[in-house]
């Protein structure tokens, strides 16, 4: 390249000095873009050359096209699918741990007065923002609806179910037993207190070990996919081994010989990339029924999160680039050890 | 145009294919190797297109000396030579056009300056009806035909070309030798392999005789 660009110095030089100094000066910089020009031109060129006939070779054997597309759409949807399922779980707990209800079970003992009354005072406190009280009576219409053991509810001459206040701390405290909660177990009115601080840490604990194996198992198809598109474009190389030694021989760079590959690659990544968010918005869509019934029992506090459109772009231009990369990793290989014949 | 300086190519395999090879081509020249098979006529042609390295001694094409060349200049210096083969590998996926159209996609010429060259290929070789055929729908002579008018395209100084007329009956390799000596008459240097001693004869250019890798004879017919 030095070299041949020194040569054209060489030649130029000679040229400049003959004419007279005013009509050279805009002839020089005139020639220099026309000819960076034109390398513009040969590189979109080649481009456009790499880009056709890969295009036209993938529809050329569409069945074959048509099944390392599927491979690699499924190897690419899975993770997909576990990592919008772990999403969705990161954010209901989420919800939960900022659920910040200390609710408190009253003595039986404790009638509808009394139990206002220890709710008013509840309220009152620095640290609480608000109290709710369920009678009995609410509590049981409650159970009746969601657990369905009416009939045998009706059984039941009185009602077993105490006075509940649902009180809502004004901040969370990270500990396990926050004051408010230590001091209303203390109260002689109360029977329990409930707060699943242990329990909410536990399911966090969960949802991380889930999110480093979504992440782990993401790795490794991923790495899958790059060897599949790389196996795919070697066969490829094979197959076309004549084709390659005729355009070497008639003077194509490896560049050149390499392009068409490495849009193949990217051409397996794009559509395998796009047949994954396919099988993606296909599997939502079939638990979308069920989801939505679950989800209407849990009072719609909940909504299931898909794949959004920013997230699909980056799926599909991360598989393009995994298809790049393997072609890269095969035409590599092969052009290395290449020769025509 | 070549120069071959006490050149030697002894094989992998232990086999010596040349031996203290000296010869100079000019420029326009039309030159014929001859030989029995083995003397080291295709090897020849491979050190000119670089498909092989000389073991020892120096070669000069088109003032590039080839020692000295990196593999990354490889390309370069094959843009420069016509190549023609026996079996012509032509592409068979694709049109005799494109087929011909390709070294000029590979040095980056503009599309209507791809279309005027190919067709002006075409028109010398007698074949521009048949730019949108496959390969495979052609005779071998015309094949041929097309594989020489893929090698001339982008109007290279040299022209090498390894039993062009292989495969093809006296008749059809007499137009096809024609066709070289046409091409050395505008100025281009042509190279031809081939054994066919009856033709080389008619033609009547310069000729290189090996035997066993070894120059035996430098023929010059008094016309030339």
């Amino acid at each position: 390249m030095t070299v041949k660009r020194q040569a054209e110095r060489n030649v130029r030089k000679p040229v400049v000095p003959a004419p007279p100094a005013a009509p050279a000066a805009p002839a020089e910089p005139r020639r220099q873009r026309s000819s960076v020009g034109s390398r513009i031109g040969a590189w979109r060129d080649h481009h456009l050359y790499g880009f056709f006939s890969s295009l036209g070779r993938l529809a050329a054997r569409p069945w074959a096209t048509a099944l390392t597309v599927l491979m690699l759409g499924f190897a690419l949807a899975l993770p997909l699918l576990f990592y919008i399922a772990f999403d969705n779980a990161r954010v209901l707990s989420g919800g939960l741990r900022e659920a910040r209800e200390v609710t408190v079970f009253l003595k039986s003992t404790i009638a509808a007065p009394a139990a206002s009354g220890f709710a008013a005072d509840v309220r009152k406190r620095d640290d609480v923002a608000d109290v709710i009280i369920k009678t009995p009576e609410q509590g049981l219409a409650e159970f009746r609806q969601l657990s369905g053991f009416g009939e045998a509810l009706d059984i039941l001459k009185e009602n077993p179910l105490p006075t509940v206040l649902v009180v809502t701390p004004r901040q969370l405290a990270d500990e396990d037993d926050p004051p408010l909660v230590a001091e209303l177990r203390n109260d002689k009115r109360v029977d329990f207190v409930q707060y699943d601080a242990t329990w909410r840490r536990r399911l966090s604990d969960v949802l991380q070990f889930g999110e480093r194996a979504v992440a782990v198992i993401a790795a490794l198809l991923a790495l899958a996919t790059l060897l599949v598109i790389g196996n795919t474009v070697r066969t490829d190389i094979q197959g076309r081994a004549d084709e390659i030694a005729v355009m070497q021989l008639i003077g194509a760079g490896s560049g050149f010989v390499r392009r068409p590959f490495l849009y193949t690659g990217l051409w397996y990544g794009l559509l395998g990339g796009a047949f994954a968010l396919v099988v993606v918005i296909g599997a939502e869509w079939a638990i979308a029924g069920p989801l939505e019934r679950l989800l209407a029992s849990y009072d719609h506090r909940f909504a299931l999160r898909g794949l959004g459109a920013i997230s699909a772009l980056i799926v599909i231009g991360a598989s393009s680039l995994l298809g790049w990369a393997g072609a890269f990793v095969a035409t590599a290989r092969h052009m290395a050890a290449g020769h025509p014949e | 145009m070549i120069t071959f300086d006490k050149v030697s190519k002894r094989y992998a395999s232990g086999q010596d294919a040349l031996a203290e090879l000296s010869f100079e081509i000019g420029a326009g020249e039309m030159v014929f190797v001859t030989g029995h098979s083995g003397a080291g006529k295709s090897t020849l042609l491979k050190l000119i297109g670089l498909v092989e390295r000389p073991t020892r001694g120096q070669i000069v094409v088109d003032h590039t000396q080839l020692a000295g060349l990196r593999s990354r200049s490889v390309p370069q210096l094959r843009r420069r030579i016509g190549m023609v083969f026996q079996d012509h590998r032509l592409l068979t996926d694709r049109t005799v056009f494109d087929n011909i159209a390709l070294p000029l996609i590979i040095a980056g010429t503009t599309r209507d300056e791809i279309g005027k060259r190919v067709r002006a290929a075409l028109d010398k070789v007698g074949l521009l009806a048949k730019e949108k055929s496959s390969p495979l729908a052609l005779s071998a002579g015309e094949q041929q035909r097309v594989g020489i008018a893929r090698a001339i395209v982008a109007k290279p100084p040299v022209i090498i070309a390894d039993e062009p007329t292989g495969n093809l009956d006296p008749q059809l390799s007499a137009e096809i030798m024609n066709l070289f000596a046409e091409f050395g008459a505008v100025g281009t240097t042509v190279l031809v392999a081939s054994h066919d001693l009856h033709l080389i004869k008619r033609i009547g250019k310069r000729v290189l005789v090996l035997d066993h890798g070894r120059l035996i004879d430098d023929f010059r017919p008094a016309a030339a």
